[in-house]
């Protein structure tokens, strides 16, 4: 099948300074995606699945004392190292800059979660199981991934998809603000934005060229898509402090 | 010359070879592309799906969402984008609301108690049947009819209406139930500025935010709508992002996302509050006008600077800062509820902490204090306060008593007072043994449910009509609208059609007020005045018909232009109740105080039956499916206790068990429990997880408003020797290129996990 060449790339902005570590995306997230129930032993086992969390950092102790947010999700690298360890291709980049997750091509070497340093592939140790009834809400958009093969944020790519074949129906071009994942949309504050890293009008371009922005982990080269606007603090002494 | 056999083979072969080797040195470039050569299934699938504006109504407020339908079932909820308190953004809480409509443990039918009360044996039977019992029970005390009580939630819009007449047609005694209410806040805004309605912070506008233990991000009122403004504070350009200072003896998620928290020794919010006002009103920095008019009242109350610091716990420095930072940074905003509220001085504290308002004159102006209009039809409840406490508890002594002055009846609709009443009030037990009909409006299993003789299940929001005045508002009129989406789920009927179909039956004037036969009737006749005012979000429709589909689709209707036109200046004499708060318990005995909070995912505990809630990380200690005991290090410490160790917590009125957290973020003297769990039912994902927080309160009040002081008990603790793993988020990660957060809270060098910024070194 030949490839369409796309001018497109997808990333994200997440402002830390506005994240107040809600968790309505991490619950969206969950709804949109069919992510299994989280039951209290998966915590135990440390084998929970969110596909975007909130970590939370502690710095120092009571009276002087912060916590600060910071949302993880598959940062979707230009370079990532999950890619080329996948020994069937299971995994790969696609022309939209996605890091794509093919379910039924995955064998389960878990390689890509070996190899992913965000912590952000996630393997499907059970079956999913839900009750009979709560099938209902399951998303038909969406893969439920069987036991035995990885998992991970897509950027909502059946969103991506839906909302393209509609512009294309209505004769028109995807503009800035027309694609929204799951945890884009729930964000209260608007800490998330989504859009084209390529497009120089779009909101995410923008911010990630404003001044406060970084990318986690950024000396491994991988050159990730999602970058973060850095958590203002008035009292910080100096960035490089935390550095 | 010619060619043999064996050389034409030769030359052929090194041919072919080459024509290979020179093909293989131009690969196409798609060929290293590992793209799938199918289509998966996130690209292929296509089905028709329908977006409808309903509400979701969880513990935490109610919200307007857009919900996603393919098939006739519903799949997604999103934030309504036009409606002005959602602005296209829903809370994980409103999301879950999808888990109730399909959870595998709703009530199903009605229900008739067969077994012993409370014993859980019930069997299913018609709604003709359940509402023909219904009837026969009224008839029956119709001679008494106070002693038929009605508990429900406070009620707003239509179904308010319906309640409220209903009770009062038949002359019930009714009662508002709300676990953590604002019955203080809403206190000192009628003693200040007569109002009804919870006003709204405009803390988008605002420079600089003193918030006095409102917890306003989590599980204050209407926290989705504080968490929009909240991002519109934190300007991304930080010239003009605003400064939040939270004062609360808790470190909370809006304490966590402060620019400054300031631990304050509990209920003594009041007192700080006015030794604010006093540096204010002494250096002049508040309005002129108001500081003549409010400055008597600050100086008769007003401690001494010094006394002040002693009290609160918050230094002379500090006062004096957050004096002037408030004063000079104008428009600014103070606000208070949550712990500050919940204390036997609730009154004290609110009302000095809205005086400072007053003070620089923000009531009714960009930045400040916004007052909510009623909304413009008649047959629309506005505003619903909580029943105090103390109703409560009169209420509990009447059950004791024999009849004509006790109580025969119990209705009970969007309420669990049995599971959330202070344990000290003993209403469980009173309305077990001496109720003799229980009637319960709920859809799942609760605790109250479990105690009564009759089950008529209602809708979920999505499955029926419905409305809300959202309380508080934006500012302005606005009503939204709840709208069936999907088909009830199972044989469920909603609660204002099942007392509408009731009233027909009871006779004696039951259906004065009450002309409609369905909710949908009632809102439709609401809609048809919005239609006749002709203004707002949906106006110059040439129909009734259009103007409804229009509001409908848009998930309600508002106007931004009509604001309250009531007076806001303070009319204040004296600051009422006590400036020192009382506690249950000893400090020789009960040597810490007891902090309950919200759980930020399921509330009160009406959200503990959703597993995407049970499962959602607290924001603080990231503890999951589970009940636990936040405690400073230094106090584990002392202790001699970790993370894990399960505790007693005991309270003169009783005692629960708890894991152990250390929390750096811990006061000493203090220790938190979140509220939620600890349900004895509510279904596979509730019973027997945890324990209930509030089971252990005393049942001490506000002395001015009556109302539950849930921060106002003591406690001691005790090791049990045992000790378990808390289920949480937090070490579910291990950043194998990172350093393990510690000293700094950094990772790697040259790899920061995160990186803050002072706001100036960018610019």
């Amino acid at each position: 099948m030949a490839v369409e060449h796309v001018e497109r790339k997808w990333g994200m902005a997440v402002d830390a300074d506005k994240c107040t570590g809600c968790q309505a995306c991490v619950v969206s997230c969950q709804a949109e995606n069919n992510i299994p129930l989280n039951e209290s032993d998966h915590f135990l086992q440390r084998r929970a699945i969110q596909w975007i969390r909130i970590e939370r950092y502690w710095e120092g102790e009571f009276p002087e004392v912060k916590a600060r947010f910071v949302p993880m999700l598959c940062q979707h690298c230009e370079n990532a190292p999950c890619e080329p360890v996948c020994p069937v291709f299971a995994t790969y980049h696609n022309n939209e800059g996605l890091n794509v997750q093919v379910y039924n091509r995955c064998i389960g070497t878990r390689f890509c979660a070996n190899n992913d340093p965000w912590n952000v592939r996630f393997f499907n140790f059970w079956e999913p199981v839900w009750p009979e009834t709560l099938r209902n809400q399951l998303n038909s958009d969406v893969t439920v991934r069987s036991r035995g093969i990885m998992e991970k944020c897509s950027f909502c790519v059946q969103r991506i998809r839906r909302t393209i074949r509609e512009v294309t129906r209505e004769g028109r071009e995807v503009v800035d603000g027309d694609v929204t994942p799951a945890c884009v949309q729930s964000c209260p504050t608007n800490a998330l934005v989504f859009g084209d890293l390529n497009d120089s009008d779009s909101e995410v371009d923008k911010l990630r060229k404003g001044g406060r922005q970084y990318r986690i982990l950024d000396h491994l080269g991988t050159e990730p898509s999602v970058y973060y606007l850095s958590k203002v603090d008035p009292h910080a002494v100096t960035e490089e402090a935390h550095a | 010359m010619g060619v043999t056999r064996r050389q034409l083979l030769k030359f052929s072969g090194i041919g072919m070879l080459g024509a290979v080797i020179f093909a293989g040195c131009r690969i196409p470039d798609r060929e290293f592309i590992a793209e799938s050569p199918v289509l998966i299934p996130e690209d292929l699938v296509e089905g028709q799906d329908a977006y409808f504006a309903t509400l979701a109504r969880p513990s935490t407020g109610v919200e307007s969402v857009l919900v996603r339908v393919m098939q006739g079932r519903a799949k997604k909820v999103e934030g309504n984008p036009d409606y002005p308190m959602s602005r296209g953004k829903h809370t994980a809480q409103a999301e879950a609301s999808l888990q109730e409509l399909y959870h595998p443990d709703r009530i199903a039918t009605p229900l008739r108690r067969v077994g012993n009360r409370g014993s859980g044996q019930f069997e299913s039977i018609s709604w003709e049947d359940a509402i023909d019992e219904l009837q026969s029970k009224l008839n029956e005390y119709s001679g008494n009819p106070g002693s038929v009580a009605m508990i429900t939630e406070p009620l707003r819009g239509a179904l308010g209406t319906v309640v409220n007449r209903f009770a009062s047609n038949y002359g019930a005694t009714q009662l508002a139930f709300e676990a953590v209410d604002q019955t203080v806040v809403r206190a000192a805004f009628k003693e200040m500025f007569n109002q009804d309605r919870l006003p709204i912070a405009d803390v988008q506008n605002s420079h600089y935010v003193l918030s006095f233990g409102a917890d306003f991000l989590s599980s204050w009122h209407a926290p989705l709508h504080y968490n929009w403004q909240y991002g519109e504070f934190r300007d991304t350009d930080s010239s003009k992002r605003g400064t939040l200072v939270q004062i609360e003896p808790r470190f909370s998620m809006t304490a966590a996302n402060a620019d400054t928290w300031v631990y304050i020794n509990p209920g003594t919010e009041g007192v700080l509050a006015l030794a604010i006002a006093d540096v204010i009103v002494k250096e002049g920095l508040g309005d002129a006008a108001a500081m003549i008019t409010l400055g008597d009242v600050i100086a008769t109350h007003a401690q001494p600077l010094a006394t002040a610091a002693d009290v609160t716990g918050v230094s002379e420095a500090k006062i004096l800062e957050m004096a002037h930072d408030f004063a000079g940074h104008q428009p600014g905003v103070a606000i208070g509820g949550g712990l500050a509220a919940a204390q036997t001085n609730g009154l004290f504290n609110m009302t000095a902490v809205y005086l400072l308002n007053a003070l620089v004159d923000n009531v009714g102006k960009k930045g400040g204090i916004l007052f909510n209009p009623d909304a413009p039809v008649k047959d629309l409840v506005s505003s619903a306060a909580a029943s105090p406490l103390v109703d409560f508890q009169r209420l509990a002594d009447r059950m004791r008593t024999n009849i004509p002055n006790g109580v025969n009846a119990v209705l009970v609709h969007g309420a669990d007072p049995v599971y959330a009443l202070p344990g000290g009030l003993q209403f469980g037990r009173a309305m077990m043994e001496h109720v003799q009909f229980i009637a319960s409006f709920s859809n799942f299993m609760d605790e109250t449910t479990a105690m009564a003789d009759l089950v008529l299940p209602d809708q979920v929001p999505m499955e029926g009509w419905g409305d809300d005045v959202s309380d508080p508002g934006p500012g302005y009129e606005s009503i939204a609208l709840q709208q069936p989406v999907v088909m009830p789920f199972v044989d469920v009927r909603s609660f204002g059609d099942v007392l509408l179909a009731t009233v027909e039956g009871l006779g004696g004037g039951m259906t004065r007020g009450l002309p409609w036969n369905t909710m949908k009737d009632a809102i439709r006749a609401n809609a048809q005045e919005l239609y006749k005012l002709n203004r707002g979000s949906i106006q110059q429709y040439p129909s009734f018909e259009e103007f409804w589909v229009g509001i409908l689709q848009r998930g309600g209707w508002w106007d931004t232009k009509a604001k309250s036109k009531a007076s806001t200046k303070a009319k204040i004499d004296k600051i009422p109740g006590n400036a020192v708060p009382s506690f249950s318990g000893s400090v020789a005995e009960y040597p810490y105080h007891l902090l309950p909070f919200m759980s930020h995912a399921m509330g009160d505990g009406r959200g503990a039956h959703l597993p995407w809630l049970q499962a959602t990380p607290d924001p603080i200690t990231t503890a999951v499916w589970s009940t636990w005991i936040e405690l400073n290090p230094n106090t584990a410490k002392g202790l001699d206790v970790r993370e894990g160790d399960i505790l007693k917590v005991t309270s003169p009125k009783g005692s629960i068990e708890a894991q152990v957290y250390v929390n750096p973020a811990a006061p000493p003297k203090v220790v938190s429990i979140p509220m939620g769990q600890g349900h004895t039912e509510m279904g596979r994902y509730a019973k027997d997880i945890g324990s209930n927080v509030m089971s252990i309160l005393d049942a001490v009040s506000d002395a001015d408003t009556g109302a539950l002081a849930w921060g106002a008990t003591r406690v001691k603790l005790t090791l049990t020797g045992r000790r378990s793993r808390v289920p949480k988020f937090e070490g579910m990660v291990v950043p194998r290129l990172l350093d393990p957060v510690g000293e700094a809270g950094a990772g790697t060098p040259g790899g920061p996990l995160y990186k803050i910024s002072n706001g100036k070194d960018h610019e």
